[in-house]
C-alpha cells in the first residue's frame, strides 16, 4: 500500500501534498518529492491536491510511474524510515531522477 | 481530578480499540478507552468517514463512519468508560497494576493495558497565526452547532467538515465566511452545490494570515492569492478545519520496545512490559500486515491474553459469543 509520485513532479515540487500529508511521509529530493512506501498510511489526502496530478495509488499505477516507484523504493532502502520528512534534510535523488529529461 | 479504576484500559478509540472494548466486556472485564480525539473512530473518523471500506470480513462494503458506529454499538452493552479528547501521557507501574494519566488530568488505573494507538494520536492541524486565540475564538471542532449562534464565523478548510460546518453556520451565525487555500473543494459535490446556493461568503485561493482582537477574537486578516493586500473579515469564531496530523507522541517514551516507531509484540500481543499489550497498526512483529481486519484479530488475542493474565484460573479461550448473554455482568456505573 501507498501512493507513488511520478514524472510530472520533476522540477515542479509544488509541495501542497506535503502540507496535506497527516503523517509527514512525503520527502523532498532536489528535483522531485517522494512518498515513503511504508510510512504512508494510504489515506489518499495527497492525491487530489497535486496541481500536476503526479500522485497515483500503487494499485492503479500507469506504466510511466513504475520506474519512479522502483527509484523511490531504492531511495528508501538506502534512507530507511526516518519517521517524518521534517526530521531529515533534502534527500539525494536516485539516478533515474538525476538523469531524467523532462519533456516540455 | 477524575480517577477511573478498571480491569482493562485501552489506549486508542479507533476500530481496533473499540473492538477490544467489546471483547473485554465479553470476557466480563471492566474497560475504559482513552483517545486524544473528542470522538470515537480514530483515523477512520478523522480521515475517511465517508469512504467505503471493502476488506472487513463479512461486510462487502461499509462506510468508515458506519463501521465505527457498529463497533461502538457492539461494545455498548458492556458500558465502556470513554475518556475522549484527552491524550494518554504517562504510563507508570503501580505494583502489579498500571496507571495512565491524560492531558485532561484524568487518572486511569488498570490491571492490564492494551495499546491500540494506530499511527499515534490524531490531532487537528494547527493554524499558527491564530493560536493565541485558542478557545477564545479559535476552535478546531464544532462540538455543538449552538456555538455558532449569532457569531461572525470564519471557517478555514475545504473538506467535508469545513463545508458541513459552513452550511450549518449559515443557518445560525450572523455572518459566515469560508476561506480555502485552493480553488477546488475536497468535499461531497452535493455539499459544494449547497454552499454555492447559500449566503456563505467564499474566499478561494486564500489563507487566514493574521488574527486580532483585544479580549477575544474580533477580526481576521485573509490574504487572497494575486490580490493587493489582505482583506479584513469580522470574526468572533474561527474554525480551523485543516485536517489532521498523527504522531506516536508520548507512547514512545513509555519504556516499550519499539521498532520503527511501532511496538514490538509476541504472538500473544504482549509487549516487553508485563500486563501491557499492543494491537493494530501500532504493533509490529515479523510478517505484520497493517489492516483493520488484522487488527481485529490482534486485539482479540491481546484482550484474551490480558484476561488470562488477570485471572489465570479462567484461561485464554473466551468461549463462543453465541452462547453468552450479551447483558453486561460487571457494568460500571458512571
Amino acid at each position: 500500500m501507498s501512493f507513488v509520485i511520478g514524472a510530472p513532479c520533476v522540477d515542479v515540487m509544488d509541495k501542497s501534498c506535503i502540507e496535506e500529508c497527516p503523517v509527514d511521509c512525503i520527502y523532498e529530493g532536489s528535483r522531485m518529492l517522494y512518498i515513503h512506501p511504508t510510512e504512508c498510511i494510504d489515506c489518499g489526502a495527497c492525491e487530489p491536491v497535486c496541481p500536476v496530478e503526479a500522485i497515483r495509488p500503487m494499485q492503479r499505477l500507469a506504466e510511466e510511474w513504475k520506474p519512479f516507484q522502483e527509484a523511490s523504493r531504492e531511495l528508501f532502502a538506502r534512507v530507511g524510515s526516518p519517521g517524518g520528512s521534517t526530521k531529515v534534510t533534502t534527500l539525494e535523488d536516485p539516478h533515474l531522477v538525476t538523469e531524467f529529461e523532462k519533456e516540455d | 481530578m477524575t480517577t477511573h479504576d478498571v480491569d482493562v484500559l485501552i489506549v486508542g478509540a479507533g476500530p481496533v480499540g473499540l473492538y477490544g472494548a467489546y471483547y473485554a466486556g465479553f470476557r466480563g472485564l471492566t474497560v475504559a478507552v482513552v483517545d486524544a480525539l473528542p470522538t470515537q473512530g480514530g483515523q477512520v473518523s478523522a480521515l475517511y468517514p465517508e469512504k467505503n471500506i471493502f476488506d472487513i470480513a463479512g461486510m462487502p462494503a461499509v462506510k468508515g463512519q458506519d463501521l465505527v458506529a457498529g463497533l461502538v454499538e457492539q461494545a455498548a452493552p458492556f458500558c465502556p468508560r470513554y475518556v475522549l479528547g484527552e491524550q494518554a501521557e504517562t504510563l507508570v507501574r503501580l505494583g502489579e497494576r498500571w496507571q495512565v494519566t491524560t492531558s485532561g488530568g484524568t487518572t486511569l488505573v488498570a490491571s492490564a493495558v492494551v495499546i491500540t494507538g494506530g499511527v499515534g494520536a490524531v490531532s487537528p492541524r494547527p493554524l499558527p497565526c491564530a493560536e493565541q486565540y485558542l478557545d477564545r475564538g479559535l476552535q478546531y471542532f464544532v462540538p455543538r452547532l449552538d456555538v455558532l449562534d449569532g457569531q461572525d464565523v470564519v471557517i478555514v478548510g475545504g473538506g467535508d467538515s469545513a463545508l458541513d460546518w459552513a452550511l450549518a453556520s449559515v443557518e445560525r451565525a450572523r455572518t459566515t465566511t469560508l476561506v480555502h487555500r485552493r480553488q477546488q473543494f475536497r468535499a461531497h459535490a452535493h455539499s459544494v452545490k449547497l454552499l454555492e446556493q447559500s449566503t456563505c461568503r467564499t474566499l478561494l485561493d486564500a489563507q487566514v494570515t493574521a488574527a486580532a482582537g483585544d479580549d477575544g477574537l474580533s477580526c481576521v486578516e485573509v490574504t487572497v492569492k494575486g490580490d493587493f493586500g489582505p482583506v479584513a473579515v469580522p470574526c468572533t469564531l474561527l474554525v480551523a478545519a485543516l485536517g489532521f496530523t498523527m504522531q506516536i507522541g508520548p507512547i514512545a517514551d513509555w519504556g516499550l520496545q519499539l521498532q520503527d516507531r511501532s511496538i514490538l509484540v509476541d504472538s500473544a500481543a504482549r509487549t516487553n512490559l508485563p500486563g501491557v499489550f499492543a494491537a493494530g497498526d501500532i504493533s509490529t512483529y515479523d510478517g505484520k500486515v497493517k489492516l483493520i481486519a488484522v487488527g481485529f484479530g490482534e486485539v482479540a488475542t491481546a484482550v484474551n491474553n490480558a484476561a488470562a493474565h488477570l485471572q489465570p484460573e479462567v484461561g485464554l479461550a473466551p468461549g463462543h459469543s453465541s452462547d453468552a448473554a450479551i447483558a453486561p455482568s460487571r457494568a460500571v456505573s458512571a
